[in-house]
């Protein structure tokens, strides 16, 4: 991508171009991860470890009562914790670390210079890099659920699940990025790193169905974008059919892109001296 | 000092090692060290040490040296005790490294490359204090020994600074300090001033002479710099595809070897090769373009040139006044031929003067 | 005569480690600021934890005969174990790439043991904090008698020796070809099982809880010997740490011999 394409007239060549760059650096990104599939297979045994433990405990506690919980039944709750692991497990690792520290030691200016927005190019990368990670967890995921709960209670809510998963993929993404822009100010994003991964943990139903949770926390927790990572595709993989999940989905990336774009500027104009 | 045994007398040495060692700090005949590298169906054995002999008496100053691959770091980790040898016997301080390794770390002080034995986040001194601990020196002594150290290696300023935050070159001379704690009396280094500035370099190598000449410490490094050799060492081993191949006194080895300098020129102005050799006179060394694309002929101008003097039939500076005089001169540098020159240099000349002829093993060499 | 010298040169030797463990823990303290918000972050994490178990049992009670108290006292000690062996035997962890790096060189230089120095020279302040959140918890939640206190040594004592024992064989692996990356899965493996009841879990897996991946060793076992004493629990645990230290340290010597002997070496 030069920048005579990118300055060409015309909003909406600059718009194709820019889509094109993004699309071009994810791909790349794409092709970098597969071509690890050492990493990519440390990644799925990990993501195996984690959702057998968590789908053991929940199917041994709702076939003591009888075998449903909270409205679940044993095999739901094996397809829902299949569904939320990947969300946890496949986006790129120590992402918020990765960006602060860039943006904290300058690295990140430099990217400024380009001609397309740093922080979107960026995201393409880490979503290109979460792609074949998500593919492999979501595999497994499958296979497990398959193998331990059996088949899934509705096809149309699991067709539904799998958009969710990639939109519940890219809403971390993003997510990631607008608390690593803490560190425009605060020079360290580590705090922001660990308050997302508890905010994800507990919002956003990672080990335990929403509806678990006690008093009205639950109910808050819906409307909560961690809801829309994690729950959204453990619901709908789960068989209850909701397709207003990816509704809220996409309502939360666009909420969540906006804000990130302003904050980036905001953090840009901040290094830059403060001058807009 | 004294001078390197001759060769005759070291062979001699080291056949006898259990007998006559006793004198000689090292003793090492035939050693020969081979790996087996790959998978399976491929698998093949590699020579990385073929049959190194030679002794070290007290209070040498020698360097080890060679290109990368030569089998400078097996023979130095199968001297320190960190590798077992294939073949051959190595006797250092009169004990067998590998079957002695903790007995013989008592005695000798080791410094590997940038590899740290200090505490990052404390300053030195805390870290002395504790490797002190572990050789059993008793508090009163280690004090006594840090404030020693630290006039010797012209460190104590940098003793109570944190570790982290030492440049390369003081914090090693901290690393040395650590593996000089115990008093031992041989010193190893394995590539000691890899990384380092020049100034950092040059002080490195004056503190190595003086614990050789104040301390009598034997000092055998590994590089391979030929700055090093001429600046530390009495004595120089070179050693190429894991033989001996030269071992003299340095002074020998410069006389012989180290005769030639090579100026780097960058030029204000673009010339062919031919036109500067026809400005700086017929009498030059080989001229070379520098840092142009081969094969284009002699006749395209370029923006630099290497002037390879023979110090023996021309002095430096002459010719870097002719050079000065006669171009236009954007920048120049003057360089010790790279270790592979002085190498080539030992193939090309198999029969030179006995004191600087190649080794006793270099038949061997390819 | 010579058991003495032999006796006066293992108490030197404690002497010099004893001196390294000081030195790491005053590193770790170098930075008193950044060590206290280190280990804040993990208490937090650990409490996140609490309250997930809490919510967990308010709403089913019990799981396969354990109860919240149960599950209390399990992770009070996995909590412990790992502050002490992540957290103050913070190298045990890292041995595979230490080996690779060939840090291991300036550990044999020195008159020392090479396992026991590497070891004990650093100190993770993260993991510090499961060490003094074990506490707490069990302090809190655990119904602490004198002698619960007592059982509870004894047990976390058992579950860092397995734990240390098993990264040590896990670090082990780096002195062979190709086993890159098998330390890291292996101590994720070892701390996600421990942290569930090993009851949860049927079959092979089960069985490899106890002999592979000794997730069970670290935390279920001295769990129940904690809330239901027995000689045989006992004898049980005992014996698992010993094996598992014992296999740590003998795969760490063996490990060292090839790399010695060159065969570990893949390139010059």
């Amino acid at each position: 991508m030069t920048a005579s394409t990118i300055t060409a007239p015309g909003r909406a060549d600059h718009a194709r171009d820019l889509g094109a760059a993004y699309a071009r650096v994810a791909h790349a990104a794409a092709r970098a991860t597969r071509a690890q599939p050492a990493a990519l297979a440390h990644t799925g045994i990990h993501y195996l470890i984690v959702a057998v433990a968590i789908s053991s405990l929940w199917t041994r506690a709702a076939s003591g009562h009888g075998g449903t919980i909270v409205g679940y039944r044993a095999d739901a709750l094996v397809w829902y914790l299949a569904a939320t692991e990947v969300t946890a497990i496949a986006p790129p690792l120590r992402l918020i670390d990765r960006l602060g520290a860039d943006v904290a030691t300058g690295r990140f200016e430099l990217e400024l210079l380009r001609p397309a927005p740093a922080v979107w190019i960026r995201v393409a990368a880490e979503l290109g890099t979460a792609m074949p990670r998500t593919a492999v967890c979501t595999a497994l995921g499958a296979g497990l659920a398959l193998g331990v709960g059996g088949a899934p209670a509705s096809l149309a809510a699991l067709a539904l699940a799998g958009p969710a998963l990639l939109f519940g993929v890219a809403l971390t993404v993003v997510a990631q990025h607008l608390l690593a822009a803490a560190s425009f100010w605060l020079r360290d994003s580590r705090a922001s790193w660990f308050l997302y991964q508890k905010l994800q943990f507990t919002l956003g139903g990672l080990v335990l169905p929403l509806e678990v949770l006690p008093g009205g926390m639950g109910r808050v927790a819906r409307f909560t974008p961690f809801a829309a990572m994690s729950y959204a595709p453990g619901r709908l993989a789960s068989g209850h059919l909701e397709p207003g999940w990816l509704l809220a989905q996409i309502g939360w990336l666009a909420v969540l892109g906006l804000v990130t774009a302003r904050v980036f500027a905001a953090g840009e104009r901040h290094l830059g001296g403060g001058e807009p | 000092m004294t001078a390197s045994p001759s060769l005759s007398s070291s062979l001699r040495r080291a056949a006898g090692a259990d007998q006559t060692g006793a004198a000689a700090v090292i003793a090492v005949a035939d050693l020969r060290r081979t790996f087996s590298a790959g998978r399976r169906r491929n698998r093949r054995t590699i020579e990385a040490v073929r049959g190194v002999t030679f002794t070290v008496e007290p209070g040498e100053r020698l360097a080890f040296i060679g290109p990368n691959g030569a089998g400078k770091s097996t023979s130095i980790k199968m001297l320190t005790g960190l590798l077992r040898p294939s073949a051959g016997t190595v006797r250092v301080l009169g004990l067998e490294p590998w079957s002695e390794r903790r007995a013989l770390s008592r005695r000798i002080g080791t410094l590997f490359g940038q590899r740290s034995l200090l505490w990052g986040e404390l300053p030195a001194r805390t870290s002395l204090a504790t490797l002190g601990a572990i050789h059993g020196i008793d508090r009163s002594g280690l004090g006594r020994r840090i404030d020693e150290l630290g006039e010797l290696l012209e460190a104590t300023h940098l003793f109570d600074q944190a570790v982290r935050t030492l440049s390369l070159g003081q914090r090693m001379r901290c690393e040395l300090a650590a593996a000089l704690l115990h008093r031992p009396q041989l010193l190893f280094l394995d590539e000691p001033t890899i990384g380092l500035d020049l100034l950092a370099k040059q002080r490195f190598r004056e503190v190595l002479v003086r614990l050789n000449t104040e301390h009598g410490t034997t000092v055998f490094l590994t590089s391979h710099d030929v700055a090093d050799v001429e600046h530390v060492a009495a004595r120089a081993v070179i050693v190429n595809h894991g033989t001996v191949i030269h071992d003299s006194p340095v002074a020998a080895l410069r006389r012989n070897l180290l005769t030639a300098k090579r100026i780097e020129v960058g030029l204000a102005r673009a010339l062919t090769v031919p036109e500067a050799r026809a400005a700086l006179g017929p009498d030059i060394g080989p001229v070379t373009p520098l840092g142009s694309a081969p094969g284009r002929g002699e006749e395209a101008p370029v923006d630099g040139i290497a002037i390879d003097v023979d110090t023996r039939r021309q002095a430096i500076g002459e010719v870097l006044d002719r050079v000065l005089q006669r171009l236009a001169v954007a920048d120049v540098s003057v360089a010790d031929p790279p270790l592979e020159t002085v190498i080539g240099e030992i193939y090309a000349r198999p029969a030179a003067t006995p004191a600087a002829g190649p080794g006793p093993h270099a038949g061997g060499a390819p | 005569m010579r058991t003495q010298r032999r006796r006066r040169a293992i108490v030197a030797a404690l002497r010099g480690l004893g001196a390294v463990w000081r030195t790491a823990w005053a590193e770790a303290l170098a930075n008193r600021r950044s060590f206290v918000v280190q280990m804040t972050v993990m208490m937090v994490n650990d409490l996140v934890w609490i309250f997930f178990w809490q919510v967990f049992f308010r709403r089913v009670g019990s799981v396969r005969g354990w109860t919240v108290d149960d599950m209390m006292v399990l992770y009070a000690i996995l909590a412990l174990a790992a502050g002490l062996v992540l957290g103050a035997l913070a190298n045990l962890r890292w041995l595979g790439p230490l080996v690779a790096n060939g840090d291991l060189d300036s550990a044999l230089a020195l008159p020392v043991d090479p396992l026991g120095f590497l070891a004990l020279r650093q100190v993770s302040p993260v993991n510090v904090g499961d060490l003094v959140f074990g506490i707490g918890l069990f302090l809190w939640l655990g119904h602490p008698t004198p002698a619960r206190l007592a059982l509870l040594a004894v047990a976390t004592a058992a579950s860092v020796a397995v734990l240390a024992g098993f990264l040590a064989l896990l670090g082990s692996l780096a002195f062979l070809p190709g086993t890159a990356g098998a330390g890291e899965l292996g101590l994720s493996a070892v701390i996600v099982f421990s942290s569930y009841p090993t009851d949860l879990f049927g079959g092979a897996l089960r069985l490899a809880l106890f002999a592979v991946v000794p997730a069970a060793l670290v935390g279920s076992l001295p769990a129940e010997l904690v809330q239901h004493p027995s000689p045989a629990g006992l004898a049980g645990l005992a014996g698992g740490a010993a094996a598992f230290a014992g296999a740590g340290w003998l795969s760490f010597r063996l490990g060292l011999r090839r790399y010695t002997s060159g065969a570990a070496w893949t390139a010059l």
